[in-house]
């Protein structure tokens, strides 16, 4: 009885022990931290990787890519229904894209794919924002650039299909997505009178009202055209792209906002007080999709601020090769003018910023990957043929099309491990065995074979773990290290605990005889301070715990103070981390196991307190005052 | 007034002092009665502390036993011991002992907790509190119970210690120079609590060097050169 009687005095009688305490907390709070950024890290790695790539890849690195594919998809889908949810082809490629409007021009992963197959096969959809909040709208079809205009009754709209769309999205979306969504469709300013121009009726946005819209989901247009109208006390600007309502209020003017109310950005009219009603302009161009952060600036709230328009013309530039990864004679980088209808961001960075999806047929073509007839007559034999356009193709077998990879999604049932290898394995010898079939049908095409060998045995069937390895398992190994780190430093805590502990039984030497003098066992006092170290380890843990946990839920919050105090706090960079976010989610197994190390930890400091308690001879002890 | 309640037979006990070894205690022996009051005198250093602790089982002699009610206390090892301190016999110290951070009412309960487990405790905890009132109030600190020990004063330090001794109805109460620290008075006062203690039945060792207080005795045994001197009984008879 008198343990816990007299370990619950001490604790609260004793101030250094709260040091104690606090030190385990701290330790507690860090190494929680440590290992739920780090493990979050790490789940979001694999995910992402995950969601890119679907669950199987089978590539060929090279820029030539590989032949057979579609022999091998079906063969894929006839074999194994039952594994095999989706597989589509892809063809990663390399390119520059040109934004025409102001000339800049960046280097881009060209990404071939087609848009429905993808859709099932990873996360690709996820991550689109026009179709998201336009369902349905987004493909690689020609298309024309939407523009904003006025409905008949005064409304600023977009084309009436785009308009369907949104009110699709609206029905079933929750109302806070819609209302996070229409957060700044009005927006109130207060600007000092003096502030407000004069030539309020024609003139470009005061500088104070653009600054308010900088981080908004919707694009503030350069210029406001105004038609002042005075109804009472307020002010009504008509027709205008910006500023519709200015109200006084006192000796402040208030600056109601509210063109377009949709998100996105899209086109104006050429004069917004033509009334003209929305439509659609320019040429018919293909669409083209662009990683996120190709066309849109990452805010520090974490949201875009798009500069490209939707269906504004982009210039895709490519180099085709050929099957032996030559330059296809004659050519160099090809260049295709599409229409940018969607951004996607996959939340990796390096994806984001380099990515550009367009239709895979459309890519097949213009980089020469589809099936052709080998010419190689030389320029005397064809000099020699009769004229005509028939006599002057080659005839023969051809050389079969090409992609550089398939992305297979395996089905929910195909869940473990080994499941995964064994599909895997499968589909290894499958490709194996098409592009034998595929070989051996062209033996009697030396020209043929000469240009598709090399391409097939480059081919290689991975998951998407083992193609990731690398970088997962760098981020494995150095979440161990910190963790392994971090808990070294905590064993300074341990040394607290007990050098606090040693220091209190010094101190208590006299009370020890006391309470051994009236028959208390030597286990019985050194079972005290081990009950007090556990009691400082519960106390200690549990605050470690419940601040870690507290910290690591609001670790973006808090670093956003951090930035908002000192914009060079930012610790997370999302352009160095991939990830625009810290990964905020404590693991329960994780805090559980902290928590009894902390005890553990802290029962150990108490050890060799407890010993020199229990050691204490009564008599010694007693002899002076 | 004839059947023994402790008998020390031989007791040697020395200290090691570098090389040298200090023989304190060369063969003591004692009988003591059922009831008695015993007062061993002594000049200092002559071992009456010593003494005094072995009889109380808190230390362990060179050579030599200590039986109670016939047992020999150090056969039983330490945990024999540590019972035995704790509810066979009580000690009042010199310097009274009390742990600072309890009340008074706490450091009387101090042998009582050691003694029962938490369940037994919380089973006779009211029982027990009672009891360790009823005691306190006999030592007149009725109006202290809730007090520190550093906010009462010598005597009062030294009831509290008598009643802590007391807590576990001990068949001996073992006091070192239980008045060595207080003035005149106030050991008077605490040498009639211990007298009265005694007409009820309670059998009590008191080491003390003021033969005054030896007197309140009933034999007084003095200790010189590590052994028994000589066997006086009290003046006065119980
Ligand atoms: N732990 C020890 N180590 C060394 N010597 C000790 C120890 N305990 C006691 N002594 C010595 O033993 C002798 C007897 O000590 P003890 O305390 O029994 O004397 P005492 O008769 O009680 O004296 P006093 O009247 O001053 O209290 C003393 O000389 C003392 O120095
Ligand atoms: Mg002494």
């Amino acid at each position: 009885m008198y343990k816990l009687f007299l370990c619950l005095r001490y604790l609260y009688k004793r101030r250094i022990v709260f040091f104690a305490v606090g030190a385990v907390c701290l330790c507690v709070m860090m190494v929680l931290i440590v290992i739920s950024v780090m493990g979050g890290f790490l789940n979001m790695v694999k995910d992402r990787s995950r969601g890119m790539l679907g669950d199987l890849i089978v590539e060929s690195t090279t820029l030539q890519g590989f032949p057979f594919y579609e022999e091998f998809i079906a063969r894929l889908k006839a074999e194994m229904p039952d594994e095999i949810h989706e597989a589509t082809p892809v063809i990663i490629t390399f390119g520059t894209l040109r934004f025409p409007r102001n000339g800049m021009t960046k280097p881009v992963q060209v990404v071939g794919i087609d848009l429905e197959e993808t859709y099932r096969v990873n996360d690709f959809k996820e991550g689109l924002f026009y179709e998201k909040y336009y369902p349905g709208t987004t493909h690689f079809e020609r298309q024309q650039e939407p523009y904003l205009g006025l409905t008949k009754d005064g409304q600023i709209a977009l084309p009436p299909e785009l308009e369907a769309a949104r009110r699709r999205w609206e029905a079933n979306a929750s109302p806070q997505e819609i209302a996070d969504a229409w957060r700044d469709q009005r927006l109130l300013l207060e600007v000092e009178a003096d502030d407000l121009p004069k030539e309020l009726n024609r003139g470009r946005i005061p500088a104070g009202l653009k600054r308010a819209f900088e981080n908004r989901l919707f694009q503030l247009p350069d210029k406001v055209e105004v038609a002042v109208a005075k109804k009472g006390k307020k002010w009504l600007l008509r027709h205008a792209y910006g500023v519709n309502t200015i109200q006084r209020d006192g000796d402040k003017l208030k600056v109601y906002y509210s063109a377009y109310t949709g998100p996105g950005y899209f086109a104006e009219p050429e004069s917004p007080l033509s009334r003209e009603g929305p439509g659609w302009q320019g040429r018919p161009l293909p669409g083209v999709i662009l990683g996120t952060d190709l066309c849109a600036e990452r805010l520090r709230t974490g949201g875009y601020a798009r500069y490209c328009r939707r269906g504004e013309m982009v210039a895709l530039a490519v180099i085709p090769f050929n099957p032996k990864g030559g330059f296809q004679e004659g050519t160099g980088f090809l260049t295709m003018p599409l229409r940018y209808v969607d951004d996607c961001r996959t939340g990796v960075y390096d994806i984001d910023s380099m990515s550009v999806y367009v239709s895979f047929e459309q890519l097949q073509d213009i980089v020469n990957m589809t099936a052709f007839v080998p010419d190689d007559r030389d320029l005397d034999e064809l000099a020699s043929e009769p004229e005509g356009a028939a006599a002057t193709r080659p005839s023969g077998p051809a050389v079969p099309a090409r992609t550089t990879q398939v992305q297979i999604k395996l089905k929910p049932t195909v869940d473990t491990r080994d499941k995964v290898m064994a599909a895997r394995n499968r589909v290894q010898a499958i490709w194996e065995r098409v592009s034998s079939e595929g070989l051996a049908a062209l033996r009697d095409a030396p020209n043929v074979l000469d240009r598709i060998e090399g391409p097939v045995s480059w081919v290689k069937v991975q998951t998407w773990e083992e193609k990731q390895a690398r970088y997962i398992g760098a981020v494995e190994k150095e979440k161990y290290l910190v963790t392994i780190l971090f808990a070294v430093i905590s064993v300074v805590a341990v040394f607290l605990v007990g050098v606090i502990f040693y220091m209190i039984v010094q101190q208590k030497t006299r009370d020890i005889g006391i309470i051994k003098s009236v028959g208390a066992t030597s286990l019985g006092v050194a079972g005290i301070f081990l009950s007090y170290g556990a009691a400082v380890g519960v106390v200690g843990g549990a605050f470690g715990t419940a601040l870690g946990t507290v910290f690591v839920w609001y670790i973006n919050e808090i670093q956003d103070l951090l930035v908002w105090i000192s914009p060079s706090a930012q610790v997370w960079n999302p352009e160095v981390y991939a990830f625009d976010r810290i990964p905020s989610e404590v693991n329960p197994s994780d805090a559980i196991g902290i928590y009894i190390a902390a005890i553990l930890a802290s029962v150990a400091g108490a050890l060799i307190a407890a010993w020199k308690a229990s050691k204490v001879w009564p008599v010694e002890a007693l002899r002076y005052e | 007034m004839s059947d023994v309640i402790l008998q020390a037979t031989g007791l040697h006990k020395s200290y090691q002092l570098g090389k040298v070894s200090l023989k304190v205690l060369k063969g003591v022996s004692l009988t003591l009665q059922r009831g008695e009051f015993v007062a061993i005198m002594g000049a200092s250093g002559s071992g009456k502390s010593t003494l005094l602790h072995l009889l109380g089982a808190l230390d362990i002699p060179d050579a030599g036993t200590v039986r109670f009610e016939g047992r020999d206390i150090f056969a039983g090892g330490s945990r024999a011991r540590d019972r035995l301190r704790n509810a066979t016999f009580g000690f009042v110290f010199q310097f009274y002992h009390l742990l600072p951070e309890l009340t008074v009412l706490e450091n009387t309960l101090l042998p009582c907790m050691v003694g029962n487990s938490v369940w037994s405790w919380f089973s006779r905890r009211h029982a027990l509190r009672r009891q360790a009132t009823e005691m306190l109030e006999r030592m007149g600190l009725k109006e202290r119970l809730r007090h520190r020990p550093n906010e009462l004063s010598g005597g009062e330090r030294q009831r509290v210690a008598i009643a802590r001794a007391l807590a576990n109805r001990p068949r001996v109460l073992l006091a070192d120079e239980p008045t060595g620290n207080l003035d005149a008075a106030t050991g008077r006062e605490i040498l009639s609590v211990l007298k009265s203690l005694n007409e009820e039945g309670q059998t009590i060792v008191m080491v003390t060097h003021d033969p005054l207080v030896a007197a309140s005795a009933h034999r007084i045994v003095s200790l010189v050169d590590g052994r028994i001197a000589a066997r006086q009984e009290a003046p006065k008879a119980p």
